[in-house]
């Protein structure tokens, strides 16, 4: 039974060849949650014979990395996915034989290398699309006026004292908020990646408590993602 | 249709999971409507992630859509929390692939696994938007369909339905689609579509049949209505299983399910015959498909999937006659491609110390099995076949090859059970703790659990056991005292279904036509999920069984008459009654029946059905 004890794959003495995919989730594949996505994302990789790097240990698993996670709900192109592979594929080959195999919603943009690490995201750029039972002019200016607040005040629960208030006022910026036939259409950039993440959701929930209307829709596409340095990160 | 898809879209992230009601997997079929003739919408009276797990489903959704101008779709019971959303926003049960609402559909297909789940038809009846019972569907479609293991008995829900398909459904659901496809164009009402329907080998409409009663309640007579309708209707069987159809592609759901991985059945129907397993014998008989086509299928839905795991289905997969050749060959694929192979369904007397091997060369998991009964007088009495030292001797084996927890499934309220019977179990699990610390400590794990799961006994329709009383409430009580008394080690865990459970069970099994208004009762009070510990309201149903007026007792707890007229005698599942009735006096007499490797023991399955064993 020795041999049997091994880990069972021996990849780990391979080469790792590292490949970072730029994904879009759209449609039908916007209510995948992101630990369903990671699962989903392994099975196509098996289904389109990608030869992925399998991490170290006995309890070896494909090494799979999502830079930054994305809500549930949520649109976008922008996506980073970070992969490891046993061979060196060409860009369009990675990209070709996993789009083959997605399910409807999710599509591959683009490949190529790892330039900069995940530490380096900062930011992120949001479209939101809200229809309201007010008019989208009335549903521009109050929105325009609750980021102009001295103070947006929210609350946190943390493990330890329960619950915190947060301002985040210092953290939304407003890039642009118009009206637009039936909708109102924000543009926001707020803090994301490992070190401070503000969650669209959690702006719209104060925005809702501060707003006298009713906010019927809502439609979110994370347009882009920031580096440090200022650059898309993508 | 646009309009719901927007409107679920809104209701999505208010709910839990909500990929399960949005469809899109990998492997779902979306067709082009105007080139489709037929539509079937696939319903499975519970939520996804225990629908989504069934092999049927898998089954018949590959074969329908194999045809090219028929669509099969599919949709599942919602949730409580997503269906007052759907309620509070007029969104009807739509199915998953075209959002459609089910309503618009050909036929609309229930399978009845588990009695616990009529309720639910009920609810996906009428959040489809359509009236439950039969008789106030008009219109010819939706023609309302019900199949699966209830439908051996399907009286206690016949009012809702259209008819039912019996046995299996591989050419019979096909043959009922080609038969609408070719009477549409007519304009057929629907009495003479189903008139026509109940033609078809395996096809019953019961409001095709009367049903006379007596007056101690039991059934009088069954008689057919119109000349359509046969005196007896044959459950169907596919005699040549190795060239059955089986799918080549899964859906892979996104969330994950109960069952997440590719299933592969390996053989159909049972050769044991053990007394109180219905599907044991409305399965019969045993039929086995080839090494090669396991082995074609398994690889084939592994590449289709990306599934990083294969189980192997069936009633009991160790009675495939060439099991270590099919495990061998299996294993050395998914060795190669990093697939788990799981092996559910092992009897442990066949358990060879190689299959061990091959277990615990994949993943060191617990061991689990069925004594059923805790003295080897009951289980002869059950015909379960297996000896306590047989018990022992895998278990030794496990122990050895470092195995720590072992799962013993037993019953409660079987026929002839004393109390010597249940502190039998206890014994049995107290020497399978022993024989854990006489295994030397450099071979063993390093603990052991014992989990010892106690059901209640449901007496159930085509089993020698149809005949029997179930145990009352107060009796089932009682024997859980008494096993809970006698168990001694902390090494040995208990578990229970929930009493209730098993009640309603056993008055919804055996049940006739006149508990469906109190079916309906209930659910029109809430009940819904009743299978889910958390929403089972046996309140609820209580209530609605006094204000029908039903004599629970009359159907769980009342032993019945060898010539007694069954609800089900209309139907033929190929078990006679001749062979039942043999079964039930030997199991009086604690004498066990060979099983069908062993020699035929008459149960009525012709040879013609393909059996392995059969003439």
């Amino acid at each position: 039974m020795a041999e049997m004890l091994l880990p069972k794959n021996q990849a780990l003495r391979i080469t790792r060849y590292e490949y970072r995919l730029v994904f879009e989730k759209k449609g039908r594949a916007r209510y995948i949650s992101h630990l369903d996505l990671m699962r989903a994302f392994q099975r196509v990789f098996k289904r389109a014979g990608i030869p992925l790097w399998y991490t170290q240990g006995f309890n070896p698993h494909a090494y799979l990395m999502f830079p930054l996670a994305l809500s549930l709900g949520i649109d976008s192109s922008v996506e980073p996915l970070d992969i490891a592979l046993t061979e060196e594929l060409s860009f369009d080959e990675v990209r070709d034989r996993i789009n083959w195999q997605m399910p409807e919603g999710l599509r591959i943009v683009s490949v190529g290398k790892p330039v900069m690490k995940h530490t380096e995201i900062s930011s992120a750029e949001y479209e939101l699309r809200l229809r309201t039972d007010l008019t989208p002019d009335e549903t521009a200016d109050a929105f325009r006026s609750f980021v102009s607040q001295d103070k947006i005040e929210v609350e946190k629960r943390t493990k330890k004292k329960g619950i915190n208030l947060v301002d985040i006022k210092p953290h939304i910026e407003l890039l642009s908020c118009e009206a637009a036939d039936a909708e109102t259409v924000l543009m926001l950039r707020l803090p994301a990646g490992s070190e401070f993440n503000l969650n669209t959701n959690v702006v719209l929930d104060a925005f809702e408590a501060y707003f006298k209307g009713r906010i019927n829709s809502v439609y979110t596409t994370r347009t882009k993602i920031i580096a440090k340095n200022g650059e898309s990160f993508t | 249709m646009k309009e719901i898809r927007e409107k679920i879209e809104q209701l999505l992230l208010k709910t839990q999971k909500p990929a399960r009601y949005i469809g899109g997997e990998h492997g779902s079929i979306v067709k082009d409507k105007s080139k489709v003739d037929v539509r079937f919408a696939f319903c499975f009276p519970d939520i996804y992630d225990v629908g989504m797990s069934h092999l049927g489903m898998k089954i018949l959704y590959g074969l329908k859509n194999a045809v090219p101008n028929y669509w099969c779709e599919r949709a599942f019971m919602p949730e409580k929390d997503f269906e007052a959303l759907m309620r509070e926003n007029d969104i009807p049960l739509y199915a998953l692939e075209s959002l459609d609402p089910v309503r618009d559909f050909d036929f609309i297909g229930f399978t009845l696994q588990y009695e616990l789940s009529f309720t639910n038809v009920l609810e996906m009846l009428d959040l489809a938007g359509l009236p439950v019972y039969a008789r106030d569907r008009k219109d010819l479609t939706p023609i309302v369909v019900g199949g699966g293991p209830c439908v051996c008995n399907p009286e206690p829900i016949a009012p809702f339905f259209d008819l039912f398909i019996l046995g299996e459904g591989e050419d019979v659901n096909l043959e009922l689609m080609r038969l609408y496809e070719k009477m549409k164009p007519l304009s057929p009402t629907k009495e003479e579509f189903l008139r026509e329907a109940a033609k078809i080998e395996g096809i019953y409409v019961p409001q095709f049949y009367d049903v006379e009663y007596n007056e101690d309640g039991t059934v009088s007579s069954i008689t057919p209505n119109v000349p359509e309708a046969k005196p007896k209707v044959t459950k169907r069987v596919i005699a040549d299983f190795d060239h059955a159809y089986y799918p080549d592609s899964f859906v892979v759901p996104f969330t994950s399910i109960v069952h997440d991985r590719v299933v592969v059945e390996v053989l159909r129907g049972c050769i044991r015959g053990c007394r109180f397993c219905q599907a044991g014998f409305i399965y019969r008989p045993f039929r086995e498909k080839s090494i090669a086509t396991i082995a074609g299928e398994t690889k084939s839905l592994c590449e289709q999937t990306g599934y990083e795991e294969v189980s192997l289905s069936s009633l009991s997969t160790s009675d495939h006659t060439r099991i270590t050749e099919l495990l061998t060959s299996l294993s050395d694929y998914t060795d190669k491609e990093n697939i788990n192979l799981s092996l559910p369904s092992l009897r442990i007397d066949t358990m060879s110390k190689e299959i061990i091997d091959r277990i615990a060369a994949v993943r060191k998991s617990g061991l689990t099995f069925a004594p059923e009964a805790g003295t080897q007088r009951l289980r002869d009495v059950i015909n379960k076949n297996i000896t306590e030292d047989e018990i022992m001797r895998t278990c030794k084996l496990a122990f050895a090859e470092g195995y720590q927890t072992v799962k013993l499934y037993f019953m409660l309220g079987l026929p002839d059970e004393t109390d010597e019977d249940i502190a039998g179990i206890a014994e049995l699990a107290q020497k399978v703790v022993d024989l854990y610390y006489q295994t030397p400590k450099e071979q063993r794990g390093k603990s052991i659990q014992v989990s010892v799961s106690a059901s209640t006994f449901v007496p159930k329709p085509f089993t020698p056991f149809e005949f029997e009383p179930q145990a009352t409430p107060e009796q089932i009580k009682h024997k859980q005292g008494f096993l809970l008394d006698n168990i001694k080690s902390k090494k040995i865990r208990i578990s229970y279904h929930q009493m209730n459970v098993s009640v309603l069970e056993g008055i919804l099994a055996r049940g006739d036509r006149r508990i469906a208004d109190a079916i309906y009762c209930a659910w029109r009070k809430g009940c819904t999920l009743d299978s889910w510990d958390e929403h089972f309201r046996f309140d609820l149903w209580q209530e609605a069984f006094a204000e029908c007026g039903t004599d629970t007792a009359f159907y769980a707890n009342r032993k019945r008459k060898y010539d007694e007229i069954m609800p089900w005698s209309h139907l033929d599942y190929m078990i006679s009654r001749e062979f039942l009735i043999r079964e039930n006096k030997k199991a009086h007499e604690a004498k066990t029946t060979r099983n069908c490797s062993e020699g035929c023991s008459g149960c009525g399955v012709k040879k013609e059905c393909g059996g392995v064993y059969c003439g």
